[in-house]
């Protein structure tokens, strides 16, 4: 026993030596450099800009390529890059799909594709074997019916998925509300994959896979003279037509706080994130400030001031941040995390008060410190993977920076003081301009109207598109329909109007149209004469594009693509029936089948919204609730396989003998939108249609 | 003694074609009963430190589940000399992370640091082991974070509580029965007793493993371990130098029948007092047990087949085997078995359910060890309009026909591939390195399995696989659950 005692006395006295304070922190050693590794960049004949980052710590290599083409606006198609994505390694020329799956996996390899990049890693050993697949991917790829048709389907069950899934419907949520009219919002819907077919996959793959502009990054165990070797020995041969070029639109920079709410049922919780879209480019001298005041706000780690004030101080989330995306074409700012329902609107209020903090004051010196300090080490950890010091150069190369962009950024970093933070936060912050953008629980929908600059809360479905709230109708179709003639026809009884439409023998009206998509000048022409006599053209710089005629007998179109054609009888009925001065008037007698679905708000302004219906196709009404006229249709119809959308607005109503006609009128359809004045609008005029008979 | 050579040649000729390079490592145990693991590379200057307890949920009580993943949390508060929220500020201001996971089986922590910072990490990670500190305020915040993660993970993610479904009935007998997340019930119920003795228990220099990687220099760190983690208090030593911190005069005075100011607060293993020097060597020689829990080889009990309604669009099939624990000699076939059913496109599961026949849109199963047992678990989201029977039945034609046929050569080579593969993959980090050094040497009594672990996936033979199918995935002693959505 007492050799024991004595023993730990010695042992005690070993450590009184080494008395430790242990309250005092220990001062760090000298930091040791970190050397950039210079990338290799070399070009191909055909234009791959190839990248190598040499790293040989373990024995695997990996070939990432990139397209350099900007994305597409995809409209009534949108999903289709990522359909043609999920399909490019759906077999080949070569090796059908089974032959190409085993192979990769028989040598432990990764290969594999999106729509803009493929990808391979494998042990060095195997490397002819990796690339033996990947350019027969990237050449050969074939695209099956069979899969096409499995893609579909299995892209039909995951639109499916996507409703009961809180963080994607944020997403499309955030990407509809930041960029409209720009490719970031094509969300594929049910509606939009139906309209995609292998044809539109195979073309997306030829012309966007092309190797002008495009970026092969090789990192890992092998050097520079087999890399030539390589790539000349397996995408030699490659080849393609041009890189695409597509300037788009930095996004939608609104006024005031917009709210979105996606309906989650029985949601515990609600993903909430506000989020605008930010002027800056990749590679912009403010990119890194811009950065610092990002991860000062939210970026990552515990220390922010989202993290200290909503996780740490209120315990309304396990995780609030910022994310800061920079991509190739358009930049966005979303901040926020997942909050039970009860705290929801708490977190909101802090959220953008922590937006209203930043934009006004300077940051204080120690988190300034604090995130500069992480920044600087995190930049050293990031160099452990050698993927990193190969995006660099890649980085470099893609928009234009100093070559030793990477070299001066920790310097750069330094020299960002309180001003310059401020001065960012001013120029690309808001509290007062922004979306907010909460997917939940539709109880607590209510509590939310508050930070709406209009109070009124946008609805968006599972895939970010708008929700029509209809409120019920305070009258009937028939009383509506009544309304809407008694408006246009400034008349007050049936006896008064039926007067008036007997002197109504036949129209003419010449409306100028204009289309950015068309460089021309366009002139439309209709005429109608009563009963049932019906004609239209199109017409720009002599020739005519379009036309149209109808007498309730017999009738034909006619296009310049497609010469003239006669309508069928089921064509000609479907055309008497809308043929009239106002169709409307009909509706009660000839069957139209319709219905007056609700009123509906659309900017402040409440609209009746009446469907009607056809075979295949439907079409919406827009009446104005205060008016009664028609301000609005959409119309939806099927041609084989794809719907087609149309869009008419109706608007500068202006009296001509007694009736109120309107004056302009814009139509869109998919990507092509047509704006019209009425030049001209003449009642009961002399008409020849001699030249329509033709 | 020739003749043992031969094999060990053979065997290293088999070695030479491995791309794994060897993960060089030095080891040994601090006084107190750490043990320390350290790995010197130095291609980036970076380093990471890491702490293994060897406690996870299955050491909870039962009615305090998701204990250990709470005091995870509590961990990162502070501790005597470090304030409350400064925790992870110090290391992030010395351009750094940390973060911490806790297992059924174990709780880890880690900080990657810049390799002049490695002292920094060191003192860290003694200060957390020694005292670390936790006021109300910090338990009640925790708490409310907590839940948010279970709402977050769990309880606002489709299909995500199925693993808590498979456990509870795949383990009625085993702490396996609940999931690291635990009862938000029994958190609620948590008293400051409660915290006390799981970090007496658990958190206690004997049950820790301390793993290092990256740039740094061996001779030094060996220095630097010694000043702060030797200083540790060994056995019950280390609960009587927390009790003088926590305790009142009078509490601590009638526990250990002598005034708490016999000792040195800021030095407390050369206290002064004879009296105090005494009780100091006596606590020191009292090991802390830890209770250990039991392998877990009892069958699932028939076959227990149920539906979960959640908040989802598409019905899911989740399918559960019981496995034996991880150390166990079949878990390598059994691995290479789950390879060939669900390794990559060409996978028979994936070939079949999802692309051949396309009843599921997902389908795919996992092998899934840990310390006291296992479970295989076979997963498919239906497609749209098919029936989970139908895609059940196609899962169990797919277990005859492994039972009955022996797996093609290129199956079987296709496995190995992917093994050495994924096993020179595993180490190209040094946080990755650090981790995969104390797993081996907490789970397996092996540190050195890093580099040898390729040759237990060489012995395995198409034989194995078989055998171990037939074992292991009965039809008639399994959990069945189908989830369907809420109406």
């Amino acid at each position: 026993m007492q050799k024991i005692i004595l023993s730990y006395s010695i042992f005690f006295t070993l450590f009184a030596q080494a008395q430790l304070d242990r309250s005092v922190m220990p001062t760090p050693a000298p930091q040791k450099a970190n050397d950039l590794k210079e990338s290799e960049v070399f070009t191909t004949a055909n234009g791959i800009t190839v990248i190598l980052s040499e790293n040989h710590k373990i024995p695997k290599v990996s070939f990432d390529l990139s397209m350099g083409s900007d994305p597409r606006m995809e409209g009534s198609k949108a999903g289709l890059s990522d359909m043609a994505g999920s399909l490019i390694m759906s077999g080949t020329n070569n090796r059908p799909k089974d032959q190409l799956d085993k192979e990769i996996d028989y040598i432990g390899a990764t290969l594999s594709a999106d729509k803009n990049s493929m990808f391979l890693s494998c042990l060095t050993k195997h490397i002819d074997k990796g690339l033996t697949l990947m350019s027969d991917v990237l050449m050969n790829a074939n695209f099956p019916q069979s899969e096409f048709d499995r893609i579909k389907k299995q892209n039909e069950s995951a639109l499916m998925s996507t409703k009961s899934d809180a963080n994607s419907m944020a997403q499309n949520a955030i990407v509809k509300v930041n960029f409209p009219f720009h490719p970031y919002s094509d969300v594929m819907t049910e509606t939009s994959l139906n309209n995609i077919t292998r044809e539109d996959v195979v073309n997306y793959f030829k012309t966007n896979f092309t190797p002008n502009g495009s970026y092969l990054v090789v990192v890992g165990d092998i050097n520079r003279q087999q890399t030539e070797q390589l790539v000349n020995k397996y995408f030699g041969s490659w080849s393609g037509g041009n890189v695409y070029k597509n300037p788009t639109n930095a996004g939608n920079f609104g006024k005031g706080i917009r709210v979105v709410f996606v309906k989650k049922p029985s949601a515990v919780q609600s993903v909430v994130y506000v989020t605008f879209p930010v002027k800056i480019k990749s590679g912009d001298k403010n990119q890194l400030p811009l950065n610092v005041l990002n991860n000062i706000f939210g970026g990552s780690g515990f220390g922010t001031r989202l993290m200290q004030n909503l996780r740490e101080d209120k315990a309304y989330t396990y995780g609030c941040y910022s994310s800061l995306n920079i991509q190739d074409n358009g930049a966005w700012l979303s901040a926020g995390g997942n909050f039970r329902n009860a705290v929801t609107d708490s977190a909101i209020t802090q959220i953008l008060g922590e937006f209203e903090k930043i934009t006004s004051e300077n940051v204080k010196d120690d988190e300034l410190n604090l995130t500069k300090s992480t920044m600087n080490g995190k930049f050293a950890i990031s160099l452990e993977n050698p993927q990193t010091v190969a995006r660099f150069a890649l980085n470099i190369i893609k928009n234009n920076l100093p070559k030793d962009y990477y070299k001066t950024y920790l310097q750069r970093l330094e020299s960002v003081n309180k001003q310059v933070v401020l001065d960012m936060a001013q120029q690309y912050f808001t509290s007062k301009n922004c979306n907010i953008v909460v997917v939940g629980n539709e109880e607590i929908i209510d509590k939310l109207k508050k930070f709406d600059s209009d109070g009124k809360i946008e609805l968006l479905d599972a895939f970010g598109n708008e929700v029509k709230e209809m409120k019920k109708a305070d009258i009937s179709k028939e009383q509506l329909m009544d309304n809407y003639i008694f408006a246009v026809t400034q008349t007050k009884s049936k006896k008064e109007l039926s007067k008036k439409l007997k002197r109504i023998k036949s129209y003419e009206r010449v409306m100028e149209m204009t289309s950015v998509k068309i460089p021309i000048p366009l002139k439309m022409t209709d005429y109608w004469i009563a009963p049932g006599t019906e004609a239209q053209k199109m017409e720009g710089q002599g020739m005519i594009f379009q036309k149209l005629y109808c007498d309730g007998k017999s009738g034909f179109t006619y296009s310049m693509q497609a010469g003239k054609k006669e309508m069928t009888v089921m064509e000609i009925a479907s055309k008497k029936k809308s043929s009239s001065l106002f169709p409307e008037m009909n509706y009660a007698t000839n069957g139209t089948n319709y219905e007056l679905i609700g009123i509906e708000n659309q900017n402040g302004v409440d609209f009746y919204v009446v469907k009607t219906m056809e075979d295949s196709s439907e079409s919406y009404d827009y009446f104005n609730k205060s008016t009664f006229l028609k301000e609005k249709t959409i119309s939806i119809s099927k041609r084989g396989e794809e719907t087609i959308e149309k869009t008419n607005l109706f608007g500068d109503y202006k009296d001509v003998s007694g009736i109120l006609f309107p004056h302009s009128m814009t139509m869109s359809v998919g990507e092509m939108t047509f704006s019209g004045k009425v030049s001209k609008m003449k009642i009961n005029e002399k008409i020849d249609l001699k030249d329509f008979k033709e | 003694m020739r003749k043992a050579l031969i094999p060990g040649m053979v065997l290293l000729a088999n070695l030479s074609v491995f791309s794994q390079k060897k993960i060089e490592f030095v080891e040994y145990d601090l006084p107190n009963g750490i043990h320390v693991i350290l790995h010197e590379e130095h291609s980036t200057p970076i380093v990471a430190v890491s702490v293994l307890y060897h406690v996870g949920s299955k050491n909870e009580n039962p009615d305090r589940t998701g204990f250990a993943h709470f005091f995870e949390h509590l961990l990162f508060e502070g501790s005597e000399n470090i304030s409350r929220g400064k925790y992870s500020e110090l290391v992030e201001k010395n351009g750094g992370i940390l973060n911490a996971n806790t297992s059924q089986d174990r709780t880890y922590y880690y900080e990657i640091l810049p390799s002049n910072q490695l002292e920094l990490g060191l003192w860290l990670e003694s200060e957390r082991m020694l005292h670390a500190k936790v006021d109300i305020k910090g338990i009640e915040t925790q708490r409310s974070v907590v839940k948010e993660e279970k709402r977050q993970r769990v309880d606002n993610q489709p299909y995500a509580s199925f693993l808590t479904e498979m456990y509870k009935r795949a383990f009625p007998n085993h702490p396996y029965n609940w999931v690291p997340i635990g009862s938000m019930e029994h958190l609620d119920a948590a008293i400051e007793e409660d915290y006390i003795n799981f970090y007496k228990t658990y958190y206690v220099p004997s049950n820790a493993t301390l793993s290092i990687a990256g740039d740094l220099d061996i001779a030094q760190t060996k220095k630097w371990i010694d000043k702060y983690f030797s200083s540790i208090p060994k056995g019950q030593a280390i609960t009587l130098y927390r009790d003088i911190l926590a305790q009142t005069d009078a509490d601590f005075e009638k526990r250990y029948a002598i005034s708490k100011s016999k000792f040195d607060k800021k030095d407390f293993l050369n206290s002064k007092d004879p009296a105090a020097k005494k009780l100091i060597a006596s606590m020191t020689a009292k090991p802390t047990e830890i209770k250990r829990t039991e392998k877990d080889r009892t069958p699932i009990n028939g076959v227990i087949k149920d539906v979960v309604y959640d908040n989802i669009q598409l019905p899911a099939l989740f399918m559960g085997y019981k496995l034996p624990e991880q150390r166990n000699e079949d878990s390598y076939a059994l691995k290479m078995l789950n390879e060939v059913l669900s390794g990559g496109s060409s996978s028979r599961i994936n070939k079949t359910i999802v692309e051949k026949k396309e009843m599921a849109t997902l389908a795919f199963s996992f092998n899934f060890t840990l310390e006291d047992a296992g479970v295989e678990i076979f997963a498919a989201i239906a497609s749209n309009g098919v029936s989970l029977d139908s895609i059940q039945k196609e899962f169990d034609a797919q277990i005859e026909l492994i039972k009955n046929e022996l797996i093609t050569e290129d199956e079987f080579q296709k496995a190995r591939n992917k093994f050495e593969n994924d096993l020179v993959s595993a180490n190209s980090t040094v946080s990755g390195i650090a981790e995969n050094l104390a797993n081996n040497r907490v789970y397996y009594g092996n540190t050195d399995r890093v580099n040898t672990l390729m040759n237990n996936y060489m012995k395995v033979t198409r034989e194995d696989i078989q055998r171990v199918a037939r074992k292991y995935l009965t039809q008639d002693s399994r959990v069945i659950l189908q989830y369907l959505p809420k109406k």
